[in-house]
């Protein structure tokens, strides 16, 4: 099993290394930061932007493939992104931004995973009664409403309570308040400032798990080890739970890998709508700033993103699969 | 053998009679089936009036409106809906019903573009990777998993703002990076497709490859098509307005839905009549087409028993 985990995190590895040098040459092909200088007053000499950019490993009359081998051989020997067009060191501002999104992304993902995987055990297990219909009408509303309007509608809710309420309960911009002291304060204050965004990423990543756990799980009580788990004196609770709950997740377990760069997306637009200082903003930045470096972060820290899903994946079909850990 | 010996007084035994239910009903024809399941499903025929009628509002209205999309309303500048303005206006006075219709419009036209596209690609890679075996169907498949882990959604941002808001870049540059994944899903039909008798008969006689591809086996996944274009159509609206929300899509003078939600999400608070048509406008769309292509999965699919005979 562990080599089996091993060999995934290698595969994993080399995908985000060959994806991030694409994006590297992508971004090249897309950004000049020379543009950031043209129309200054005083305007500047070609000379002087280029002496400006060059100790940044950003200017363009240098050959391209000794811009990505500097580039490159500083992430190998040092672990040094490069540099904004600006001078700004890019793992600053993603030692602090990462964490930002992780929790959102993360923090998201595993909730509307359980809440799905939830409602549609609830939901098979009461196929065509009210319950089930109802939640179908719900859920194909809410995987259909676009991210910003869940977003904004979520906003607008939330601005509505506090003034009904009269105190500030939810916070709809940023992702902490300055000056907020003390372990319970700081996990108060950023969980008032998390549970909007996370709703909003929530309500409209649920219900794919929910339809496609359901379609699973309908095919699997029918089956004769459920039934033959029955016929051994199991309720109904029990024999779906241990017997056909556990081979239907298997297939849930790679879903939620492959929707983790969608939720990434995702992210950008809700940290747009939420003010939220974390990789989606940057990712924002740094391609109207013509920040090669940066953007390329951004790349990597998706497709890092991607792995870790997909590798979480693996290990939840291991415990959950049997013949996995045989071979 | 002489005739007394049956008695006609003795009846046969008489079973329960299994040719009645076949005699009525005369043979449906295969559209008619469709359609009748199809009519079926009430949120799916919901789904289809509400979309027939999006369109209508966004070809029709800006035809008939008396404001232009640049037309200034001195005397309404940001206020709410009104007889004059049913949507209200914007802070420059720009009547929302017009620029409503007009964002839908742009929308839908990407969406359709990139839906077509989409699923015209990904139908002929799909199957032609399949039909061709060999060192076609390997390329195909490393080009297609390189692109899955590729960022596509940053790939987008670059090109369609390097395009300065051009909606064909866009919806070139959505195709591009849209049509893997489907045509992967595509492959792996293709592959027991591949094997039929009626793809060797036209091989034996002598039909070339790639007809064979276009004639025999993308009809063959037909009804997929039809399903993958609906879905297509909210996957494409959703990236859209997305990437115009963000500021990397459409861009002034012309609007789509994205830019104007974007437009909207500024003054939520203060005018929030901006906001709330094009939004739902929006969820209009996607919600609708999300149902028909619901209802077209019932309709299409052979082993369907959605709630019915036939």
């Amino acid at each position: 099993m562990i080599k089996y985990l091993v060999r995934r995190t290698l595969g994993w590895l080399l995908m985000i290394v060959v994806a991030t040098n694409v994006t590297y040459f992508l971004a090249w092909s897309f950004l000049d930061p020379h543009s950031n200088y043209v129309g200054r007053k005083p305007p500047m000499s070609p000379e002087q932007i280029e002496n400006l950019l060059r100790p940044r490993n950003l200017d363009a009359s240098v050959p391209l493939m000794d811009r990505w081998w500097t580039w490159f051989s500083g992430i190998i020997t040092r672990w040094d992104w490069g540099m904004s067009p600006t001078g700004g060191s890019v793992n600053e501002q993603v030692a602090f931004r990462m964490w930002i999104s992780a929790e959102l992304v993360l923090g998201a993902t595993i909730i509307a995973t359980l809440l799905g995987i939830w409602i549609g055990v609830y939901t098979a297990s009461r196929q065509y009664r009210l319950g089930d219909r109802i939640w179908q009408g719900v859920s194909i509303v809410t995987m259909n409403v676009n991210i910003i309007v869940a977003g904004l509608a979520v906003v607008i809710l939330a601005i509505n309570f506090n003034n009904w309420v009269g105190t500030r309960v939810f916070y709809v911009t940023g992702s902490s308040t300055e000056g907020v002291t003390g372990f319970f304060p700081v996990i108060i204050d950023a969980l008032q400032h998390l549970i909007l965004p996370t709703i909003a990423l929530v309500i409209i990543g649920y219900a794919q798990y929910h339809f496609l756990q359901r379609t699973l799980l309908l095919d699997n009580i029918s089956a004769d080890y459920v039934r033959t788990a029955r016929a051994k004196g199991l309720t109904k609770q029990q024999a779906v739970r241990r017997h056909a709950l556990r081979t239907s997740l298997i297939p849930v377990a790679t879903q939620v890998a492959f929707s983790i760069p969608g939720i990434f997306t995702g992210a950008i637009l809700t940290e747009t709508i939420f003010a939220w200082q974390g990789m989606g903003r940057y990712f924002l930045t740094t391609i109207n700033g013509n920040d090669v470096h940066g953007v390329v972060a951004v790349a990597a820290f998706g497709a890092v993103l991607t792995a870790v899903g997909a590798l979480l994946a693996d290990i939840a079909v291991v415990v959950l699969d049997p013949r996995v850990r045989v071979s | 053998m002489s005739t007394e010996m049956i008695d006609p007084t003795v009846q046969p035994p008489v079973g329960p009679d299994t040719t009645a239910e076949r005699i009525p009903t005369k043979q449906l024809s295969k559209w008619t089936l469709y359609t009748r399941r199809f009519m079926r499903n009430k949120p799916a025929v919901a789904g289809v009036i509400i979309f027939i009628l999006m369109a209508i509002y966004s070809v029709v209205v800006p035809l008939l409106t008396p404001y232009k999309l640049d037309d200034q309303d001195f005397l309404n500048l940001s206020t709410g809906p009104s007889p004059e303005h049913w949507f209200g206006t914007n802070a420059g006075g720009n009547d929302n019903w017009t620029l409503t219709a007009v964002g839908l419009q742009r929308s839908l036209m990407i969406a359709l573009t990139v839906s077509v596209g989409v699923t015209a690609l990904s139908a002929i890679v799909g199957t032609a990777a399949a039909y061709f075996r060999g060192r076609v169907e390997q390329i195909t498949l490393i080009i297609i998993h390189f692109l899955m882990v590729v960022p596509t959604f940053l790939i987008l941002a670059l090109v369609s703002n390097d395009a300065g808001g051009d909606w064909r870049v866009i919806s070139l540059a959505m195709i591009f990076v849209s049509w893997f994944f489907p045509a992967r899903v595509i492959w792996t039909l293709a592959l027991s497709l591949r094997e039929r008798e009626y793809i060797d008969a036209a091989r034996y006689m002598g039909v070339s490859g790639m007809r064979i591809v276009l004639r025999h086996l993308v009809p063959n996944i037909g009804s997929l098509l039809v399903i993958n274009f609906t879905l297509g159509v909210v996957g494409a609206v959703m990236t859209e307005t997305g990437l115009s929300f963000i500021g990397f899509g459409v861009k002034l003078p012309d609007v789509s839905l994205g830019s104007l939600i974007g437009y909207g999400a500024a003054s939520v608070t203060s005018a929030p009549w901006l906001f709330y048509f094009p939004a739902l406008a929006l969820t209009l769309l996607t919600v609708s087409m999300a149902l028909v292509a619901d209802g077209l999965r019932d309709a299409l699919d052979p082993t369907s028993a959605a709630g019915g005979r036939a």
